[in-house]
């Protein structure tokens, strides 16, 4: 009895390694008409739909956060950026990784949307609005897409990814920008006040339909823990960028792929 | 889909291009005009407004002053006012605000504000953008949005000095706001998207793309097949030197900017209860009986039963709708109410002066195009109402502001087919 089992695995065990013989032989196999010249249309096209998807998401959930720097504050401005830009990434790395088996989903988001930020602004806010671009820079997620698809590929597990991945991706946006804004957090003398650099500029640059009660930041209140708003703030960023990776996850798997697999089924 | 369907829809479509056209929207330069009148004349009203001066150079200083009242007859279909924030009403930032007193306390953001309060500005700005702006002072109400006062025409020439704007900060330093940190903003976000890059090109080039489909839709989502090739030690090995760059990168420029600045405040804010502005000396008990508006000949016709109840004296010298101010005056004491485009005259029958004690019935009449361009007057609204600020003087200096409420009726009934 004991050698028939054995031989049942063996022969279980050596019909896999057989298929995943062909597999590798599936990977390297020359297609006549789809080669690089294919790769890079592809690719290059997907750079304007995913640039435009992380953009408008972003400028959906995170607009004025990210559009003046005195609204980059301790409080909202952390938890606001990674839930409203970990969506798009998550997305992004569910179809990478189920298609191709690539950690790039959320560095590749991450640069498209680099491009499409700067352009805006410089061609929007700057050229078109006057606004200086030192005032209304975007904020960058490159630095926290490297490291959450690093956190993919070494999990390889969307699970684990979200779970780990959300925070480390909440806590890079932050620290990745606060390194440019930390210059406009500089006290100075202003109207009678001492104010940020920040605070001069979203004074002084007028903006008309954007009075400054609007403005959602931290003000100071009984909640602030000791002073440790920061703190607090980021751990929370961690929790929303967990929701916002999920929210990412659905829409990959079921308004991005799923539709596509009802349509390959059709034909 | 039948051919019914189609010359329907045509037909629809065509019913719903020549009402959006036969209806254009009398809408004036600056916007203010598409909001309904109620939301102009209930609200507030602007007096004293002046800009000036109205041609300068980029780099020059444009002072913008007058008062606001926030009326008594507030409509109840708004949120009642308790925050606001005055503001210039410019075309972007082609000015940069370098001062502002509400009441004389400077502010930086917003106060606490309510019905029946008077608030006096006074704004600094200076040319940034040469060209021709029109400037407003506005106030933005919480729940409500930015109302406008009178605006004047600014002509901003250019100048031979590029604008620049320095300011000081705490520690002495003095830098150049509108390029100060910019360069660094870009240089280090552009840094981590050349990071990023590499990463993309890494597996773009070095890896088939589109074709692993055919592989990975036979593997489990968590097998990376080191084995077959799809993800191996080498790949690993690259992606940790990537990773261990961009937090490098990250732990240098960390050190940078809190060396360089070492002091950091959160954003400030000021929200501040301005010190209260009287309406002046009690001299006068004015109450509206009725308004009507002649669309043809745009004349405001306004009945007001006042009592002088002082001493001395009085008599009714200007009445204020909206950021429109009208003058019982020569040409001279109206220019010096406000912004030309926003005044015009104000005919008080009879006229002359309210003996102490008296009680009068004045007729006002208004004739103006203002009425028209900026939409103030409402001719078929839920609310037909009106709101006024009356100013009265005694001859002696004193003066009050007394605001009225009237209805308000059209002297004709167009009959309309469409809404
Ligand atoms: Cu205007």
């Amino acid at each position: 009895m004991a050698t028939e089992t054995t031989t049942v695995t063996d022969l279980a065990e050596a019909a896999e390694r057989q298929r995943r013989l062909e597999l590798k032989e599936l990977l390297n196999k020359k297609y006549k008409w789809i080669d690089w010249k294919w790769d890079l249309v592809f690719w290059t096209t997907a750079v304007f739909v995913v640039a435009g998807a992380a953009d408008i998401t972003k400028q959906l959930f995170a607009g004025d956060w990210d559009f003046w720097t005195d609204w980059k504050d301790p409080q909202w401005w952390p938890v606001v950026t990674a839930f409203a830009t970990i969506i798009i990434p998550s997305t992004l790395q569910y179809i990478q990784w189920t298609a191709w088996r690539f950690p790039t989903g959320a560095t590749y988001t991450a640069c498209c949307l680099f491009f499409a930020a700067w352009v805006g602004r410089y061609f929007q806010w700057d050229l078109a609005a006057t606004y200086p671009m030192n005032f209304v820079w975007p904020a960058s997620v490159v630095c926290a897409g490297i490291l959450m698809d690093w956190t993919l590929m070494k999990t390889k597990s969307f699970i684990l990814t979200s779970l780990i991945g959300a925070h480390v991706w909440a806590i890079a946006v932050w620290a990745y920008n606060y390194v440019p804004l930390a210059a406009f957090l500089q006290p100075a003398h202003f109207m009678d006040h001492v104010v940020t650099v920040a605070d001069v500029q979203g004074i002084a640059y007028i903006r008309s339909q954007t009075p400054e009660y609007l403005r959602l930041i931290e003000r100071g209140a009984l909640r602030s823990f000791l002073g440790e708003t920061q703190y607090v703030s980021l751990a929370f960023a961690g929790t929303a960028a967990f929701v916002g990776y999920w929210i990412g996850q659905f829409i990959g798997r079921y308004l991005a792929v799923w539709p596509i697999r009802r349509y390959l089924k059709t034909m | 889909m039948g051919k019914r369907f189609v010359i329907g829809s045509v037909g629809a479509l065509c019913v719903i291009l020549a009402v959006v056209l036969a209806n254009p929207p009398n809408a004036a330069a600056h916007g203010e005009a598409a909001d309904e009148p109620f939301l102009k004349n209930m609200t507030t009203a602007f007096f004293n407004v002046s800009v000036s001066p109205t041609e300068i150079e980029v780099g020059e200083p444009v002072r913008v002053t007058g008062s606001v009242k926030i009326l008594e007859t507030w409509p109840h279909t708004l949120e009642t006012p308790e925050i606001a924030s005055i503001m210039p009403v410019v075309p972007g930032p082609v000015f940069v605000l370098k001062e502002r007193f509400v009441n004389g306390t400077a502010a930086i953001g917003s106060f606490f504000a309510q019905k029946g309060g008077i608030y006096e500005f006074e704004m600094e700005l200076v040319g940034k953008e040469p060209g021709d702006w029109h400037v407003h002072p506005g106030i933005a109400v919480y729940g409500t949005g930015t109302l406008i006062g009178p605006g004047e025409w600014v002509t901003v020439k250019p100048s031979d000095e590029p604008f620049s704007f320095p300011l000081t900060l705490m520690s002495g330093e003095t830098i150049e706001l509108s390029t100060y940190g910019g360069a660094f903003v870009w240089w280090w976000s552009f840094a981590g998207f050349v990071l990023g890059f590499i990463w993309i090109l890494y597996w773009t080039t070095n890896k088939r793309t589109v074709t692993n489909l055919a592989v990975t839709v036979q593997l489990p989502v968590n097998d990376d097949a080191p084995d077959i090739g799809l993800i191996t030690p080498r790949d690993h090995m690259w992606m940790n030197v990537i990773v261990g760059v961009t937090l490098v990168m990250l732990v240098v420029g960390w050190t940078y900017a809190t060396s360089n600045a070492p002091v950091r405040w959160p954003q400030q804010t000021d929200w501040f209860t301005p010190e209260f502005i009287s309406s002046g000396e009690k001299m006068a008990e004015a109450r509206a009986s009725g308004a009507t508006y002649d669309e043809a000949s745009e004349t405001l016709e306004m009945k007001v039963q006042v009592t002088n109840v002082i001493q001395s004296d009085i008599a009714l010298k200007q009445l204020t709708i909206a950021m429109a101010t009208f003058v019982n005056g020569p040409e001279a004491e109206q220019a010096k109410a406000g912004p030309s485009d926003f005044v015009g005259r104000l005919e008080v029958q009879p006229d002359g002066p309210i003996a102490p004690g008296e009680n009068k019935e004045l007729t006002l009449t208004i004739s103006s195009s203002i009425f028209s361009e900026e939409r103030l007057i409402p001719t078929q609204a839920p609310q037909q109402f009106i709101g006024a600020v009356l100013r009265f003087e005694n001859g002696n200096d004193g003066h009050e502001f007394v605001t009225v409420r009237s209805n308000v009726v059209p002297t004709q009934f167009r009959s309309t087919y469409l809404p």
